[in-house]
């Protein structure tokens, strides 16, 4: 599992998208990678691994963030706009909301390349969404 | 099985509350220790499967043979009577006796062991489902682990960062500004590239005499002399 994580360390950091993305894979923890996309270096998103599944996760905001009187609101918007989103889905992980994609351990290097600058560009868009909403 | 279910449901309860506690790392033992069980169960039917499968077939060619042996003796208890030979021909039919009251016991035994096939091969069935849904129980669990190893990395960043009021603007701000360079320099360098191609262009055309001549030094000798010459 960690050794597959080191690999796509590895790869990341030399490899550029078609769309001309670059990435900058660093081990936050043994089992934690984060990544930043050339197309969004603000968000940086954290990679982990299951037998399975390689979880990718952009933390967006707290909950703490979002002003009391909106949290319905915030949330059903964000419920709605999930799913016009390519690839990533939006959850609340712990206090955090987190823009989120899964994909198997068996998905090709371009692919999971692709996802990753996908989400990046996606945290953009449901940021710039749901950001009035926001303190 | 029942055991299983059981635990599944507490899991399920654990998943739902997860945001709060890690994982119980008992549930995630036994449940590992669960799906080892089941596939250590049906490897074990399926070995004892083969082996049942051997016997049974085993067990059909005896059958088999029985019954040709007894068609023969029959055969020959015919032609004994027909021959007026009837002591001959009760010997033969005692014989014939033993055959079938030996090939009533190995079928017995077959069908028995044929219903033990059903039976493994219906446990494996089980088993195997069994199995998956562990298996599916346990990637959840290990998904939610892993997912929850990035929350403390997640609260860092967004302690360190707190400070400031508009922490997601900011970014958000940054980030569209850099999309927007980035587009504008993906621009230049098209238009850089035409540009080339274009000059590129022109180069060409001239070194093949086509559009705007260079008048060379040649040219202006060979204009004098035809002018003197006039």
């Amino acid at each position: 599992m960690q050794n597959n994580l080191q690999e796509l360390s590895l790869i990341l950091n030399e490899m550029s998208t078609d769309e001309g993305t670059t990435f900058e894979a660093v081990f936050v923890d043994d089992e934690i990678l984060e990544v930043t996309c050339s197309n969004n270096d603000e968000f940086s998103i954290h990679v982990v691994m299951t037998k399975k599944q390689i979880l990718t996760v952009t933390p967006l905001f707290s909950a703490d963030e979002v002003p009391t009187g909106k949290v319905n609101e915030l949330n059903s918007l964000l419920l709605r706009v999930s799913p016009a989103v390519p690839l990533s889905s939006v959850g609340l992980q712990d206090n955090n909301y987190i823009l989120f994609g899964a994909m198997s351990v068996n998905t090709t290097i371009e692919n999971i390349a692709h996802e990753l600058e996908v989400q990046a560009e996606n945290t953009i868009d449901v940021l710039e969404t749901i950001s009035p909403l926001l303190k | 099985m029942s055991i299983l279910k059981d635990l599944f449901k507490a899991i399920k309860g654990g998943v739902s509350e997860v945001g709060e506690s890690v994982v119980d790392a008992n549930l995630v033992r036994i449940l590992e220790q669960d799906i080892r069980d089941d596939s250590n169960a049906i490897n074990k039917a399926k070995q004892s499967l083969t082996q049942l499968k051997g016997t049974e077939i085993g067990l059909k060619r005896k059958i088999d043979s029985l019954a040709t042996d007894i068609a023969d003796y029959e055969a020959k208890t015919v032609e004994a009577l027909e021959a007026g030979k009837e002591e001959l021909a009760i010997q033969v039919a005692e014989k014939i006796a033993d055959l079938e009251s030996e090939k009533d016991m190995l079928f017995t035994e077959h069908t028995a062991l044929a219903k033990e096939v059903v039976q493994l091969n219906k446990m494996i069935k089980t088993r195997s489902s069994n199995l998956e849904k562990g298996k599916r129980e346990l990637e959840k669990i290990k998904t939610v682990e892993q997912l929850q190893k990035t929350t403390a990395s997640i609260n860092k960043n967004f302690a360190s960062t707190k400070s400031s009021g508009n922490r997601v603007a900011d970014s958000l701000a940054r980030a569209k500004k850099k999309q927007q360079e980035w587009k504008d320099n993906q621009k230049a360098g098209d238009w850089m590239e035409e540009e080339e191609s274009s000059s590129d262009l022109d180069k060409k055309l001239s070194e093949e005499g086509i559009g705007g001549k260079k008048t060379s030094a040649n040219d202006i000798i060979e204009r004098l002399k035809n002018k003197n010459k006039s």
